[in-house]
């Protein structure tokens, strides 16, 4: 009986440990890790803080104070179509944070991708549904980029000063919301124009991003400053600006392997 | 190239070994060596940030026992009249009552002391931000010659030679011989612990927005609310003082809230030599802000009461770098040009102020006097 039972034991142990334990189990797969990296700019010239002057296509301009904004729910797609969505990734991008402007997103099967899109903002079953204290990391409402009042994460954030009007006057984009009518979740879908991401186990390719700011007002949906009196919450005017920024903000600009 | 057989075995054996004893957590699980300090364990409240400990000065139970002893010692001043405690009184939510803090010459500081609730989560310390680390920042008010003066060396050699401190920096760090470093470890890991989460706000929060009453709830309502003219009155509060911590430490940021027109305290701007920075401070927290009086980098305002009037009726508008929220936050467009909080709402948010006084911490044994 004794003998019986340890013989059991042995052989139910490995399952034992696996059946707890999957993501190791899952992790002898090839895959590799791909560094995305963000470069603000507003047109041609790269974003600096309280100094740069951006010019929108109709000749406006802007100064930045601050510029943060959500990259989230990351794929990575291939040309047969597939993709792979990478789990749980949120990552705040904070122009004032130099650490914030590259992030590292880790298990990528191994292949060749030909594309990539992200969430700009959170999407609606994180941000909404989950209890606001059990929010970790980028998302924790300590970022100062989250609504108490129900409402979810501010997804992109842009204040500055509007200088072309006289006299020169408060910028503030806080752009929100995840429900309808209101619903400013937008996915952006940055082209590779041909080139390849190739993916290998023990690799980390970068995938250099450039985000324009002058996008957030130039686009599909022109917001003209002179008149714009600010965003704050969920409205017409935030899904108008979110519109914009995910149709033209990001772009690749190349794509570097170690 | 495929994977030779044995490798794999014995990657595999290694594998199942690693399982077994680290079970399933992604760091590896080797246990504490038998001998030598013991881990602390953090007690975090539900919605705070995951602390970020430095990899080389983890919190024991050695460490923050050493560490609370030396923030009450006085032999690190040069008189041996004043400890970190006597500027960070626990009752006072480790503040000291006055417009600005006064060292052991009895020069007084520039600025007042900060509350040192929840300095776990700053990632800028002190008004100005001028350290990152709580390592770098806790030698400033040792050495400073209007605070305790005293160069750290000299406090070093002073414990030394006591009987008391060697063995006990034998506990937390496994030498007797004592030196700056140690010291600034031990007191930051004591500093890391005094986490303030327990105030009547938490409770409302944990209990599903229930306990307060009509004006805490209709204050904490203002105080989260940015303001849509016309339609919807706030009092902007949460876009600086940051939930949960109710402070702009965690996030690292500095603004200009309109005390002055022209900066006889750079603040940020001395740190950064940015004149955008010049007038810009942290938004330091108001948890336990009823027991932290007075208020502003200098002081100058006593009472809450003041401190919203500030905010309501008197923020200077014209006040270069002046914080894109105040400029904007005006209640009642198209004649208003402050904020403009009428005496209820005043009222009200200051009730709600009250609710995050933290009793708990502020007579929590552990964080008091051993000495």
């Amino acid at each position: 009986m004794k003998i019986r039972f340890s013989t059991l034991g042995l052989l139910l142990l490995p399952l034992a440990l696996f059946s707890g334990c999957k993501k190791d189990s899952d992790s002898l797969e090839p895959t590799g890790s791909v560094n995305f990296t963000v470069r603000n700019v507003a047109g041609s010239q790269d974003l600096v803080l309280n100094n740069t002057v951006a010019t929108t296509a109709t000749g406006e301009t802007f100064t930045t104070e601050t510029f943060e904004y959500y990259l989230s729910n990351i794929k990575l797609i291939k040309s047969d179509g597939s993709t792979y969505a990478a789990p749980d990734t949120y990552f705040l991008v904070d122009q004032a944070k130099p650490s914030s402007l590259s992030f590292t997103v880790p298990g990528v099967p191994a292949g060749d991708y030909t594309g990539v899109s992200f969430i700009v903002g959170v999407d609606a079953q994180k941000t909404g549904l989950t209890d606001p204290a059990t929010f970790t990391g980028d998302l924790n409402q300590a970022n100062n980029m989250y609504w108490t009042w129900n409402s979810g994460h501010i997804f992109l954030k842009l204040q500055g000063t509007i200088t072309s009007t006289t006299p020169n006057k408060p910028l503030t984009c806080h752009i929100g919301g995840y429900t309808d009518p209101n619903n400013a979740i937008v996915t952006a879908t940055p082209s590779f124009s041909g080139a390849k991401l190739t993916v290998q186990a023990n690799h980390t390719p970068q995938l250099h991003l450039v985000a324009n700011v002058t996008k957030v007002f130039d686009g599909p949906k022109p917001v003209a400053l002179s008149t714009f009196t600010g965003a704050h919450m969920p409205s017409a005017q935030s899904v108008q600006l979110a519109q914009n920024y995910a149709a033209g903000m990001f772009s690749v600009e190349k794509i570097t392997t170690e | 190239m495929p994977l030779p057989l044995t490798r794999f075995l014995t990657g595999l054996t290694l594998l199942l070994g690693a399982l077994s004893l680290g079970s399933c957590r992604d760091s590896g699980g080797i246990d504490p060596e038998p001998t030598g300090p013991t881990p602390y364990t953090l007690k975090v409240p539900a919605g705070f940030p995951t602390p970020v400990i430095p990899a080389d000065n983890p919190l024991t139970n050695e460490g923050v026992a050493l560490g609370r002893m030396l923030f009450y010692e006085k032999q690190l001043s040069s008189t041996g009249t004043m400890s970190c405690g006597s500027c960070h009184q626990q009752d006072k939510a480790f503040t000291d009552g006055l417009a600005k803090a006064v060292g052991v010459d009895g020069v007084a500081n520039p600025r007042g002391t900060m509350s040192l609730a929840n300095v776990l989560w700053s990632n800028t310390l002190t008004w100005d931000g001028a350290f990152s680390t709580l390592e770098s920042q806790a030698l400033k008010p040792l050495e400073n010659p209007i605070e305790l003066h005293q160069p750290l060396t000299v406090s070093v050699s002073k414990l030394q030679n006591t009987t008391t401190y060697p063995p006990l920096f034998l506990a937390a760090f496994g030498t007797r011989t004592i030196t700056n470093d140690l010291v600034l470890k031990a007191l930051t890991q004591f500093e890391r612990t005094m986490i303030s989460g327990n105030s009547r706000f938490d409770k409302y929060l944990a209990n599903g927005r229930q306990g307060f009453t009509a004006d805490e709830r209709a204050g904490l309502v203002l105080y989260t609310t940015h303001i849509s003219p016309g339609s919807v009155r706030g009092a902007e509060c949460f876009h600086c003082h940051t939930q949960p911590l109710m402070s702009s430490n965690y996030e690292g940021k500095f603004f200009n809230n309109g005390l002055d027109l022209t900066f006889s305290d750079p603040g940020r701007g001395s740190i950064t030599k940015l004149a955008v920075d010049n007038g810009k401070f942290i938004a330091p927290t108001l948890r336990n802000i009823t027991l932290t009086a007075p208020y502003m980098h200098d002081g100058r305002f006593k009472t809450l009461e003041e401190v919203l009037d500030h905010y309501s009726d008197h923020v200077q508008m014209a006040s270069p770098g002046l914080d894109n929220m105040l400029l904007t936050g005006i209640n009642s467009l198209p004649f208003g040009t402050h904020m403009d909080l009428t005496a209820t709402e005043k009222r009200q948010v200051i009730a709600f102020l009250k609710t995050l006084t933290d009793s708990t911490f502020v007579t929590d044994r552990r964080f008091s006097n051993p000495l």
